[in-house]
């Protein structure tokens, strides 16, 4: 919203006030000032000339060469085309180098072969209006040389408000409503507006049925003997300075008194009417063109004007073609009416048809108003064309009451919140100021609020201690050290769980954290084999097929595997993050939560000879075996996962960790390889896994500390071992075996190659593990390590496994 | 009997030995003087030959040799490993300018990395982190919140909505946990509450439909606005670790009042206005406000053992992300889901 300093200066006096102070003010406290600007600025470079001589140009019929004093040394010669110019008018003048609206620099030139040092300007090319069909030509004297702004006086700011920061405020959409704050915090009084109606013939009233609560009030007034003709220059000046457009009169003076007092009205066409207004509710379906030609679809939840049945008006929102008041009408029928603020709102979000008196109505505005501007309207007409008459009195229809809201507020309760020690007096003479009623009893304030803020926006004493906070203003308010009795924050598992995860991660391990969106996408919940799952839904998604919740942070993890893994050569990525499942829900519908880590891992795939653990799950396997050991839960059985397989997961090269022990059984992570078919639509070219670990399952686990051993005294005996196996033993269960036949002896197991090859034979393979065999209480010697052996190679023997001994 | 002149064969050896060049020339003299078979052995093994008499003094005279030849031997090994040290102390052929071993490196995102500056901060001053649903009941993000049915902010065009009923909502800030904190918690207490949001916004450099909040909030008796203004400029005076002017104007915020917009001072031009504060030398940081009465009814609803009436508190709401632009310079608020590497691994 756009409001201008010169308009305020009808209201308040701001004399000594300047325009930044009027914005630091106003934004301190009333309302956000997003911006200054001075009003039309070219105006400021734009120059006041007398034309001394025109003469006829000698090449061109419709070309004139004038000669045009501007105050400063000669004359220039200025061809122009307008057909208007004559010797003697004062015009504005663009001397060469002005810049003017539309980034159109004047510069030197021959026009016809005649030089023209500069351009007289039309109405147009100033930007103040439509007219181009001659040039500006000044009114009265204004002295030769000055700018045009300074001449004519048209200096103006212009303060751009938030209008987010006046959404509780139906007082503020109009300039008289930010003057009376001003003048509150300046001191200074509320010029006093004569807004009574002016005498009225004695013709029957318009008739006037409202048949809805959703207009409590409507004024219907008939007006005589106006024309629509241009607007007076003050008016015209005014309405640009806040970006309107001057039309003519009727629509101008209209505009004026919404922009005035933040109340919309409508002229109708008196004549175009069938002889009487009728308020009601849409049918159904029923259609009606607005102003701007669009023909609208309505529904029982929008409210319209008629004129007998027919539809002439959306009300509060916008009129309609059928009653728009055209060039020759001298009969008018003026409509000021107050509709419910929620209504109007629904109606202009659902056609998204929001206007200047949509957005006033649906602040829920006071309906005393209406007559106030009824008033002022006739007598801005009546002043600009004497000729008006008024036939007949006002209709005043509708159920409505005067707000009135009276509130007990306590001068402690004010001192207290705001923390000011101020006296009852002066909080009354705050309020006071801004129009509020107050009386005085017993430290306690009895404030009845004015009907302009009576509606909605002022109903609770906390409200008033707004009021009295910022006009004494914030700034006003010292800092207080916040002390109170609080427990210190219990432990917050949840929390020392994610920053452990992420600072392994980041750490040693080398992840870097991603973070995706919420919303993903049907493709891709398709290229992740996920499309078929239940997900929550968003049903006005920012775009389509972008509605689905995500359920685990996994799909737009793998996501972002393909681009990196295509600057680089290895891609570590994680996720700690929320999935929403709505097959589970709560009591309210709710849909249960889990908190999730994810883990994608992408690099080039390994060569043939590379070492078992050399791939992308493989490696993630051992991150997860940190992560899991670093977070102190007890070391999980790794196993082939079958069932409750993700999409992305190749459904043959899928594991899971569950623990086991108290709080264990659950399945922790879940670790695969990505789905061939995955990697395919992902583009991601190489070798790749991903993993998922559920943090709710870690933090329901009996978690310990650190599994402490002893650091051995007697030194341990290191030796290598083989076995040829048949292809399909797991590694694990040949360790199982390694380990056993120690009789706790073996300290470690490691394996650290996997061989399937022509030299240990069709459907075999070979394992070789590291071993370290470790007694607590004394050294051992090759008897110990000779009879480990042999007794490894019994129980190997036993399984079908032959240990290799060279 | 042969004359064998002892002096001579000490200073020819002790010649050779000082001439020697390397170990190699040194073990030569070393094993044609000191080896079976060598020059002493050779001395030692004609002792039989001589007379009596002779013998004791000569073979004193060889074992003086012998030691001498192996002091000599030794000084000079002494003397060569001396000259390869000094010699390798003063060798110039290290470069330094080659570069290190590359690192490889994790990171943690600029979003976590600031969020928990801000938890850690906020936890030092006694608040408890806490956390909510991002997929929320319509009666915690708005209702709860003073926020009506009709409230403008419900309209469609800014919340995502999960169900044509309303009752499930994309959480459109971090407030609702403002109340999921009242129903369980006892005052005086502290909370922030830091998480995603979303908006339903076109994306561009500066607007995302995802974002992050820290919500805070202080319930307590006696809780005033002063306590709201000093709470907020210590933590932004440690947060950015220097004096960080604040202020306070009117605001709207229908789960406040009186609600505020919070200020802080232009860090870029230092008040003096620029392009970044769009010459205003202030910068928006946060809605903020004293808790309104009816959120506070609504928080507490049903508990015996609080007393509404009785409390005060104050909220408010920032935003993660400008906060980590405004501190990295980064200019474009999508690079943050983006998943970039080449973005991430600068931090």
């Amino acid at each position: 919203m756009q409001v201008s300093y010169r308009w305020l200066e009808r209201h308040v006096d701001l004399s000594g006030v300047t325009p930044l102070e009027v914005a630091r003010l106003l934004t301190l406290h009333v309302a956000e000032v997003e911006g200054v600007e001075p009003f039309a600025a070219h105006l400021s470079d734009v120059t006041v000339g007398h034309v001394l001589e025109r003469t006829a140009h000698p090449d061109a019929d419709k070309l004139s060469v004038c000669r045009v004093d501007v105050g400063q040394g000669e004359p220039l010669q200025i061809v122009c085309g307008a057909p208007n110019v004559a010797a003697g008018q004062r015009v504005a003048v663009a001397t060469i180098g002005t810049v003017l609206p539309g980034d159109f620099k004047i510069k030197k030139g021959k026009i016809r072969g005649q030089e023209s040092a500069g351009m007289i300007c039309s109405v147009r090319e100033l930007d103040l209006g439509d007219e181009h069909d001659g040039i500006w030509v000044l009114p009265g004297e204004p002295e030769v040389g000055r700018s045009v702004a300074q001449a004519l006086g048209l200096a103006d700011w212009v303060f751009e408000i938030d209008n987010k920061s006046v959404t509780h405020r139906p007082d503020l959409w109009g300039h008289r409503g930010m003057a009376r704050e001003l003048a509150a915090l300046l001191g200074r009084e509320l010029k006093s507006l004569d807004t009574s109606l002016p005498e009225t013939g004695s013709g029957e009233p318009y008739p006037v049925r409202v048949e809805t609560p959703g207009c409590p009030r409507y004024l219907a007034l008939p007006i005589d003997g106006v024309r629509a003709e241009p607007s007076p220059q003050w008016l015209r000046l005014l309405l640009l300075a806040v970006g309107q457009r001057p039309i003519d009169l009727l629509v101008d003076v209209s505009n004026f008194v919404m922009l005035d007092l933040g109340q919309p009205n409508h002229l109708f066409d008196r004549r175009r009417l069938a002889g009487s207004i009728e308020v009601r509710e849409a049918r159904e379906g029923e259609l009606i063109q607005t102003l701007d030609g669009e023909e609208r679809r309505l529904t029982p939840a929008d409210l319209l004007i008629c004129s007998g049945d027919q539809p002439v008006a959306l009300a509060g929102v916008m009129g309609g073609e059928l009653s728009k008041v055209e060039g020759d009408t001298n009969e008018l029928l003026l409509e000021i009416a107050n509709f419910h603020g929620t209504t109007v709102r629904r109606t202009a979000a659902r056609l998204a048809l929001r206007t200047d008196a949509s957005a006033r109505f649906e602040k829920s505005l006071d309906p005393c108003l209406a007559l106030e501007a009824a008033g002022h309207l006739v007598r801005i007409l009546a002043q600009i064309q004497p000729s008006l008459t008024l036939p007949s009195p006002i209709t005043d229809a509708g159920d409505w009451a005067v707000p009135s809201v009276r509130i007990a507020l306590p001068g402690e309760r004010v001192r207290g919140i705001l923390g000011v020690d101020m006296r009852d007096e002066q909080i009354a003479a705050h309020l006071g100021a801004l129009g509020f009623g107050v009386a005085i009893d017993g430290g306690v304030l009895t404030v009845d609020v004015p009907t302009w803020r009576a509606t909605k926006d002022v109903t609770i004493a906390e409200d008033l201690i707004e009021e009295v906070g910022r006009t004494v203003g914030y700034d006003a308010i010292p800092g207080a050290k916040l002390v109170a009795e609080v427990a210190p924050p219990p432990r917050d598992h949840r929390r020392e769980l994610v920053r452990a995860l992420q600072d392994r991660l980041s750490g040693s391990a080398r992840f870097h954290e991603a973070l995706g969106y919420s919303f993903q996408s049907n493709d891709l919940l398709r290229a992740t084999r996920g499309a078929d799952a239940a997900y929550v839904e968003v049903i006005n998604p920012v775009a389509e097929g972008e509605s689905k919740v995500r359920r685990s942070v996994l799909p737009s993890l793998l996501q972002k595997l393909g681009p990196n893994l295509r600057q680089r050569g290895d891609v570590r990525l994680f996720e700690i993050g929320k999935g929403y499942l709505p097959e589970r829900r709560g009591e309210r519908g709710d849909p249960a939560e889990v908190h999730e880590l994810g883990l994608a891992l992408a690099a080039p795939r390994p060569a043939a000879n590379a070492r078992f653990d050399a791939g992308a799950l493989p490696r993630l396997r051992g991150v997860l075996d940190d992560l899991l050991h670093v977070v102190g839960a007890p070391a999980p059985e790794w196993r082939r996962a079958a069932a409750d397989l993700p999409g992305w997961a190749h459904p043959g090269k899928a594991v899971e960790a569950v623990t086991t022990g108290a709080g264990g059984g659950a399945r922790v992570a879940l670790l695969a390889a990505i789905h061939p078919e995955v990697t395919r639509d992902l583009e991601i070219d190489g070798d790749a896994s991903g993993a998922c670990v559920s943090l709710d399952a870690i933090l329901a686990l009996d978690r310990t500390v650190s599994d402490y051993r002893p650091v051995p005294r007697f030194p341990g005996v290191k030796l290598d071992v083989a076995f040829s196996v048949p292809a399909q033993t797991p590694a694990a269960d040949v360790a199982k075996v390694v380990d056993h036949a120690g009789k706790g002896l073996v300290a470690s197991v490691e394996l650290f190659d996997v061989y399937a090859g022509a030299s240990v034979g069709e459907g075999k393979k070979s394992l070789a593990y590291h071993v370290v065999l470790q007694a607590a209480d004394r050294t051992l010697d090759d008897k110990d390590q000779r009879k480990y052996l042999d007794r490894l190679e019994r129980t190997a023997a036993h399984q079908g496994l032959e240990l290799r001994r060279e | 009997m042969t004359q064998v002149d002892f002096d001579d064969l000490q200073r020819t050896a002790a010649e050779r030995i000082a001439r020697a060049s390397d170990e190699e020339g040194l073990r030569a003299i070393e094993r044609e003087y000191l080896d079976k078979g060598g020059v002493i052995a050779g001395l030692l093994a004609s002792i039989p030959t001589l007379e009596p008499t002779e013998r004791r003094e000569f073979g004193q005279s060889a074992n003086g040799l012998k030691q001498a030849v192996q002091a000599a031997l030794a000084d000079g090994r002494a003397a060569l490993a001396a000259g390869r040290l000094a010699a390798e102390l003063a060798a110039d052929d290290f470069d330094p300018t080659l570069p290190g071993a590359r690192l490889e490196r994790g990171s943690l995102h600029p979003l976590t990395q600031v969020r928990r500056e801000v938890e850690d901060l906020f936890s030092s001053m006694g608040y408890q982190v806490l956390d909510g649903p991002e997929v929320e009941l319509d009666y915690y993000n708005f209702q709860a919140l003073n926020i009506p049915v009709d409230h403008p902010s419900r309209e469609e065009q800014d919340t995502f909505y999960c169900d044509r009923e309303h009752t499930l909502v994309m959480r459109t800030q971090t407030s609702p946990v403002q109340i999921r904190a009242m129903e369980r918690m006892t005052p005086p207490f502290r909370v922030i509450a830091p998480g995603r949001v979303f908006r339903n916004e076109q994306q561009d450099a500066t607007h995302e439909h995802t974002f992050h909040q820290v919500e805070g909030l202080v319930v307590g008796h006696g809780v005033q606005v002063g306590h709201l203004t000093w709470t907020l400029k210590n933590f932004l005076t440690q947060l950015f670790d220097r004096e960080v002017p604040v202020r306070l104007r009117p605001g709207f915020f229908p789960f406040v009042e009186p609600g505020f917009e919070f200020d802080m001072g232009c860090a870029f031009c230092g008040g003096k206005g620029c392009r970044v504060c769009k010459g205003s030398g202030w910068i928006e940081f946060c809605g903020c406000g004293m808790v309104h009465p009816r959120v506070l009814e609504a928080g507490f609803a049903g508990r015996d053992d609080v007393d509404v009436s009785a409390l005060t508190g104050f909220a408010f709401g920032f935003g993660l992300d400008r906060l980590v632009m405004t501190r990295y310079g980064v200019d474009d608020i999508r690079q943050f889901m983006g998943g970039d590497l080449r973005f991430l691994e600068q931090f």
